[in-house]
């Protein structure tokens, strides 16, 4: 059975009055997700949908609707620190691996990728974090393993980022202008445990 | 854009408003000099473009593109490179520490890597100056290499749970540790608060308890009478018919524009530091600027920083307070099958960074999906400890321009990096003594992140022009009034935090200047 947060009834959100005005409108942004994309495509969003909820294992729809929202942002930004010599840009690595996706689930099932069985679905997922799909003609072109630590990166940036998320894992969240005063004792605004999984 | 100096020439420019391009400003501005700081990000405020968040303040970080090469390629952006006025101090942890006696005689004591033309003793005054300047916290007494404390401020009191179970694993082995020292006040200082446990160094410190150069030097500098121009890429260092530099070429908003200035600092990092010298490159100097020696971006040094993370049956909670405060250097300078050694701290993490870290744990195997997810539920119960291990200096490590192209048309770094074998003994000695410790202290280790961090080297220091690029004050060989002077001068990494090192570097080469300028040699 899937594990459950230990933390059931902590809202990180409930102390956002402590906190200064800047990081208050960032994560309450975060609740608030547009689903209006400048990059991706509509059939691309569906596909990163379906992907991303599995790489995070969530399929909560206002998690991953921000999942998405970064992961257009960081493409249409171009920004990306680094690549390896002969890996197309992050938008093109994206954009093409997502094309060969599409390719490959046509061909192999006849079916779009956010219609298969999560089963097949993870088990696609497998092979191309290792460089194994198949038909090697479609993803001829894309480095198999880049593009999915690339969509794993964003993914987890955004999803460890979210509010939501914090709460269940009892991450304390911001800290500013207050800090965390005692060390070895939990500050009274601190997630504390209500269940705990031996 | 309205500047103080448009069309003069200054005494000088300096390009970088990091660690080291930051004590420059200050020191030689208050020795009367007139000075014009170059920065390629912009200037923040702390309280107001700081965020307690890790995802929004990424934007710290260096992230135009570099493309990395080499059997190990290196990560880029935050977690390396800073960019805006502060550099890399701005979202730095603040451990500060010096460098050993050890660390500048490598080839002569263990017959590895290079020696420094430099000792200890040379930077000792320097490193008492920065430290008594930002009121650096610390032991009274520090066990190991050449200074034994007390620091100008007392040591960090009290100390997170991540910490505390570190010195219990280190006790019950018989591991010296300390309180870290570090560039974080543990009492009032100038105008400037006590850390408050936060835990956001490196996204940026809001109280202003952390010390960078954005909220030090610069203002004295510009009190002093500084002009810092932030957003001001520089692309060319202009040279004279007389093998003299006259000044740069920056850009700001699309625009290109000239500083001449009777003197060049170099301060932009180990990456952008020769990217600029080789992109300098002219017909009097085809291979790039002080490059004659050919040394220009070789030997280009990280540090291995590798986490092992250990799951422990109560909550250890790494979000609380500052990242690092507890440190052993017992394993600093090792004898028998691995050559020099590595500084441990207790490293604090938060969600964000501690999920893509995982995620990178088993190789070319992702972590990802349940399994993830079922780790970061536990992610209170995790403790971690970083190391900071010698990397031998290679002079196939290497920054190159490539054919791709920027925004500016300046060509893009590359930046090449391989472990050598002795660099992959040491991370395995270094893993092996964490595991130990987290479970001597009662946890279970169960992720080992491989990482690097902080860079250096690619300007070398030495005596010999032949097979370094600048002098041991920074002056570069070949061109007498072109100096570098930030981490990209280090000859070996050492095998511990380098920032104190790095300004202490500044500070003496402020000095050297000083002395020069004033009887007319330089
Ligand atoms: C996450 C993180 C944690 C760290 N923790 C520690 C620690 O705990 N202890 C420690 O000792 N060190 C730490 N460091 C390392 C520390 O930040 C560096 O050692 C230090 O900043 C290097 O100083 P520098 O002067 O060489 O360069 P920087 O401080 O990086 O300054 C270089 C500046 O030059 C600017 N620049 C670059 N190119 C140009 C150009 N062409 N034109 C104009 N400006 C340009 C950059 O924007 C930057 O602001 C950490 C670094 C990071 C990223
Ligand atoms: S822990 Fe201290 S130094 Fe770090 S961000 Fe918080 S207040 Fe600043």
């Amino acid at each position: 059975m899937k594990r459950l947060t230990r933390y059931p009834s902590y809202n990180v959100m409930n102390e956002q009055h402590e906190w200064d005005e800047h990081t208050r409108k960032i994560l309450n942004s975060r609740l608030q997700t547009s689903g209006n994309h400048s990059f991706l495509t509509v059939v691309e969003a569906e596909m990163l949908r379906s992907w991303c909820s599995l790489l995070v294992d969530d399929h909560r729809p206002e998690i991953i609707q921000f999942v998405l929202d970064h992961i257009d942002q960081s493409l249409s930004s171009g920004e990306e620190s680094q690549r390896k010599p002969g890996i197309p840009p992050a938008q093109v690595l994206v954009r093409k691996g997502l094309e060969a996706l599409e390719k490959a689930c046509q061909s192999i099932h006849t079916e779009l990728f956010f219609h298969l069985e999560e089963e097949q679905q993870k088990q696609l997922m497998e092979e191309v974090s290792q460089g194994e799909a198949v038909p090697l003609e479609v993803w001829r072109h894309v480095p198999q393993q880049v593009f999915f630590q690339k969509l794993l990166t964003m993914s987890i940036e955004a999803y460890y980022s979210h509010p939501e998320v914090w709460s269940e894992i009892g991450f304390g969240g911001p800290a500013y202008p207050r800090g965390y005063a005692r060390m070895e004792q939990l500050d009274p605004w601190e997630a504390k445990e209500e269940q705990r999984k031996a | 854009m309205k500047r103080k100096y448009e069309g003069e020439t200054v005494d000088v420019v300096i390009v970088g408003a990091g660690a080291a391009g930051g004590v420059l400003a200050k020191e030689l501005s208050e020795a009367g000099m007139r000075v014009v700081v170059l920065e390629a990000g912009p200037w923040r405020d702390p309280q107001h473009d700081f965020a307690s968040d890790e995802l929004a303040m990424q934007q710290l970080g260096w992230q135009d593109t570099r493309i990395v090469d080499g059997a190990d390629p290196l990560q880029m952006g935050h977690n390396n490179c800073g960019k805006g006025v502060g550099g890399g101090t701005v979202h730095f942890t603040g451990v500060f520490l010096r460098f050993h006696e050890t660390d500048f005689n490598a080839k002569s004591l263990d017959g590895v890597g290079e020696d420094w033309p430099i000792g200890y003793a040379d930077l000792a005054p320097y490193y008492d100056k920065v430290e008594k300047e930002i009121a650096v916290s610390g032991p009274k007494h520090y066990p190991w290499g050449s200074f034994h404390g007390p620091y100008p401020y007392p040591e960090r009191d009290p100390i997170s749970l991540n910490a505390q179970l570190f010195a219990k694993g280190c006790e019950k082995l018989g591991i010296r540790w300390v309180v870290s020292p570090l560039a974080i006040l543990s009492a009032p200082f100038e105008d400037r608060p006590p850390c408050i446990n936060r835990g956001f160094c490196t996204q940026g410190c809001m109280p202003n308890a952390k010390f960078s150069t954005l909220i030090v030097h610069i203002p004295k500098a510009i009190q002093a009478g500084a002009e810092v121009l932030p957003d001001c890429m520089v692309t060319q260092v202009n040279m004279g018919k007389d093998g003299r530099a006259t000044g740069v070429t920056f850009v700001h908003n699309g625009t290109a524009y000239e500083q001449r200035a009777k003197l060049v600092i170099i301060s932009a990092y180990a990456v952008e530091t020769p990217r600029l010298l080789l992109n300098s490159a002219n017909a009097q100097f085809p291979n790039g600027l002080a490059n004659r020696s050919g040394w220009v971006g070789k030997a280009f040094m990280t540090h291995s920083s590798n986490d092992v993370y250990a799951r422990f049956d109560h909550d250890v909670r790494l979000y609380k307070g500052t990242p690092v405060l507890a440190t052993t250097q017992d394993f600093y300078h090792l004898s028998g099958e691995v050559a020099r050694g590595y500084t441990l701290h207790a490293h604090g993490v938060r969600p964000l960074s501690f999920a893509k870290g995982i995620s990178k744990s088993d190789g070319n195997r992702p972590v990802w999906g349940s399994k993830l997810h079922e780790a970061m539920l536990d992610y209170n119960a995790y403790a971690r400890i970083t190391m900071v291990g010698e990397v031998l200096p290679s002079p196939d490590n290497t920054v190159t321009l490539c054919d791709e192209k920027d925004l500016n048309g300046m060509p893009r770094a590359k930046v090449t990096f391989s472990y050598g074998d002795n660099d992959k003994l040491l991370i395995d000695h270094a893993v092996s003594t964490m595991k130990g410790i987290l479970q001597a202290a009662g946890g279970k280790p169960e992720f080992v992140v491989p990482d690097t961090a902080h860079l250096m080297g690619g300007c070398r220091m030495g005596s010999d022009p032949d097979s370094s690029v600048v002098n041991s004050y920074g002056q570069t060989h070949d061109i007498p009034n072109l100096f570098v002077c930030d981490a990209s001068i280090f000859v070996t990494s050492g095998a511990g935090n380098p920032t104190n090192t790095v300004m202490a570097l500044a500070s003496r080469t402020a000095d050297y200047i000083k002395k020069r300028a004033s009887r007319m040699e330089l």
